[in-house]
């Protein structure tokens, strides 16, 4: 085989979220909305003053407020609810009968998820950067900075709640109870990462978080795979 | 002897304590076409996810190529081709896109993608439907589309789960012309019906199911013999003769022998096992013209798949011992009283 089957199945996945215009409501859609509220926001006074007193929020920082929450519980949310709408579908049927490794499957499902949703993420904070820029904003080293570590920590974020979203996507039957557990678990588990600073066990470094994310992630990936591997069909 | 190339083993499979699948054994050879069938809600489309790996929770052996299939699973499963009952793809998915991926998935390179695909389409009479997204076409359309990517990486073995369901008589004629071809090119065929006739055609041998038990034998005729079911013929008048008499005359229908109009015009024989239907046949005819009739059709009926199985229940009863004792006399016996 020309490919590894994740990597076809990954380039298919992202064919489809092209085609079924994901990607236009993720990168376009979500941003300009976000950034229309940001700009009805900040247009009403009496509302920034009692966010932020005298200072007023950039469009950068509230675009990154805003992708804090809701990145992670919209990738966790995407992939958990086309796993179960796919296998309801009996779409895996067809791949899990070929001489292929099945966690596969759900993996490019995860990874394709993932980029997309880290790539909206992106685009967001670009998207907040230039319209701070265009409002007379200068645009410095530190910002820059900032929004790379920023991106960082929310590519982490997104990364870990897909991997969970994936988790809860191959052991549910129905979308019902996978939307459940990811809004009411999988919430839950992105913090894990951040405990040991809480707890003081580790120290408050941006690299431990980033390293106990990533390993979280290969833990639920292969949780996942394991219970995919045994799923019956 | 030649391996099987399939071989079931004791297979058993229960849902929630209750049994869908008891103890089934059966071969496939090399080469083979094999009919499986059975009623609704037999167990065809258990036995047949085991084969394919869907389903790897059960007990007994199952082994594809020699290989078992639930320690050699990639190994199993690179010669077989497996047609779901219902088969689903991604919404997004064009016809194209959809086999592209498949077959890749399979390990067909390529080149060999690029020519295949088009020709099976081709085939299938799907070639303008290409750029189509699968869940824009018809159920028929769907179904052939589940067959084709079963046959993209020319399996050893084929699966196929009611693959002739919803298509439309000339797809059906080509199906079994496919299917034909295949056995022709040395490729083993397992598939599953519940219409005796669409497996009659094409079977080499049959397996029945029924209440998760397998009885396997040789074809449908041998079936019909082991099982003593007693020969029945269709006789349909165009214009009916002054006098039905003959219908009862032993001399036409033998000894043995019974009529039963179905309409006025149209009649069913059931003939003493030991009769000879042609014979038979000939006399109805020639009885029907000399009175003055018509016959529009006459002929041997397929012996119902129901009786075939109710007397597959009765064998095996009979062969474990379960033989119903004939109703016990009253007490006393019967000058008693
Ligand atoms: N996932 C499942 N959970 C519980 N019971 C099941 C499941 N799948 C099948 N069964 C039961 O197993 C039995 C056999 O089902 P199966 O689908 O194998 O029948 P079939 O012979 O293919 O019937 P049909 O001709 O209708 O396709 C049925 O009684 C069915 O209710
Ligand atoms: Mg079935």
């Amino acid at each position: 085989m020309a490919t590894s089957p994740t990597l076809r199945l990954l380039r298919d996945e992202l064919v489809g979220f092209a085609r079924s215009r994901v990607m236009i409501v993720l990168w376009v859609v979500l941003p300009l909305l976000a950034i229309l509220g940001y700009l009805l926001f900040t247009s009403s006074a009496e509302v920034a003053a009692g966010m932020g007193g005298d200072h007023k929020m950039s469009a950068n920082a509230f675009m990154t407020f805003l992708l804090s929450s809701l990145a992670g519980t919209v990738a966790a949310l995407m992939v958990a609810v086309d796993i179960v709408s796919e296998r309801t579908r009996k779409v895996y049927e067809l791949y899990v009968i070929r001489p292929i490794r099945r966690e596969a499957i759900i993996w490019a499902k995860f990874l394709a998820v993932a980029a997309c949703v880290v790539v909206a993420c992106v685009v967001a904070i670009a998207l907040g950067i230039a319209v701070d820029v265009a409002r007379g904003d200068p645009f410095t080293a530190t910002i820059a900075y900032d929004a790379l570590k920023g991106l960082a920590s929310l590519t982490a974020v997104v990364s870990l709640s897909a991997a969970v979203g994936t988790f809860f996507g191959v052991i549910s039957r129905t979308i019902l109870v996978a939307v459940i557990l990811v809004l009411y678990v999988g919430q839950n588990l992105t913090i894990v990462p951040m405990l040991p600073m809480y707890f003081g066990i580790l120290p408050r470094q941006f690299w431990v978080i980033m390293a106990i994310s990533y390993a979280l992630v290969a833990v639920m990936a292969w949780l996942s795979a394991v219970v995919f591997r045994r799923s019956q069909f | 002897m030649v391996e099987p190339l399939l071989q079931l083993a004791g297979v058993s499979k229960a849902y929630y304590g209750q049994a869908v699948l008891s103890d089934v054994s059966f071969e496939i050879a090399p080469g083979e076409v094999f009919g499986y069938i059975g009623p609704n809600g037999a167990g065809k489309t258990t036995t047949l996810k085991i084969l394919a790996g869907l389903i790897t929770t059960y007990d007994g052996v199952v082994r594809i190529g020699g290989v078992d299939v639930k320690t050699g699973r990639d190994r199993a499963h690179a010669l077989i081709g497996f047609m779901p009952q219902a088969c689903g793809f991604q919404s997004w998915r064009t016809v194209e896109s959809a086999l592209d991926t498949l077959a890749d998935l399979s390990g067909v390179p390529a080149d060999v993608r690029a020519r295949r695909i088009p020709a099976l389409l081709e085939r299938f009479d799907l070639l303008a439907a290409r750029g189509k997204k699968v869940k824009e076409l018809s159920g028929g359309m769907t179904q052939k589309l589940g067959l084709i990517q079963a046959l993209l990486h020319e399996p050893k073995l084929l699966v196929l789960d009611e693959p002739l369901e919803g298509l439309d008589p000339p797809s059906r004629r080509l199906l079994q012309e496919v299917l034909r071809e295949r056995r022709a090119a040395g490729t083993t065929v397992l598939f599953s019906s519940h219409i005796l006739s669409d497996i009659e055609d094409v079977a080499d041998r049959v397996g029945i199911l029924n209440r998760g038990k397998v009885a396997t034998t040789g074809s449908i005729r041998d079936l019909t013999r082991a099982f003593g079911l007693p020969p029945e013929l269709e006789l349909a008048f165009s214009v009916a003769p002054a006098d039905l008499g003959f219908l009862a005359d032993p001399a036409v229908i033998g000894a043995g022998g019974r009529a039963v109009a179905e309409r006025p015009d149209a009649w069913r024989l059931t003939l003493a096992t030991d009769a000879d239907p042609d014979a038979v046949v000939h006399a109805l005819v020639e009885r029907t013209l000399a009175g003055g009739g018509r016959v529009r059709k006459v002929g041997v009926a397929e012996p119902a798949l129901d009786d075939l199985f109710a007397r597959y229940i009765l064998e095996s009863d009979r062969a474990a011992g379960l033989t119903v004792p004939a109703p016990a006399a009253p007490a006393g016996g019967p000058d008693g009283n």
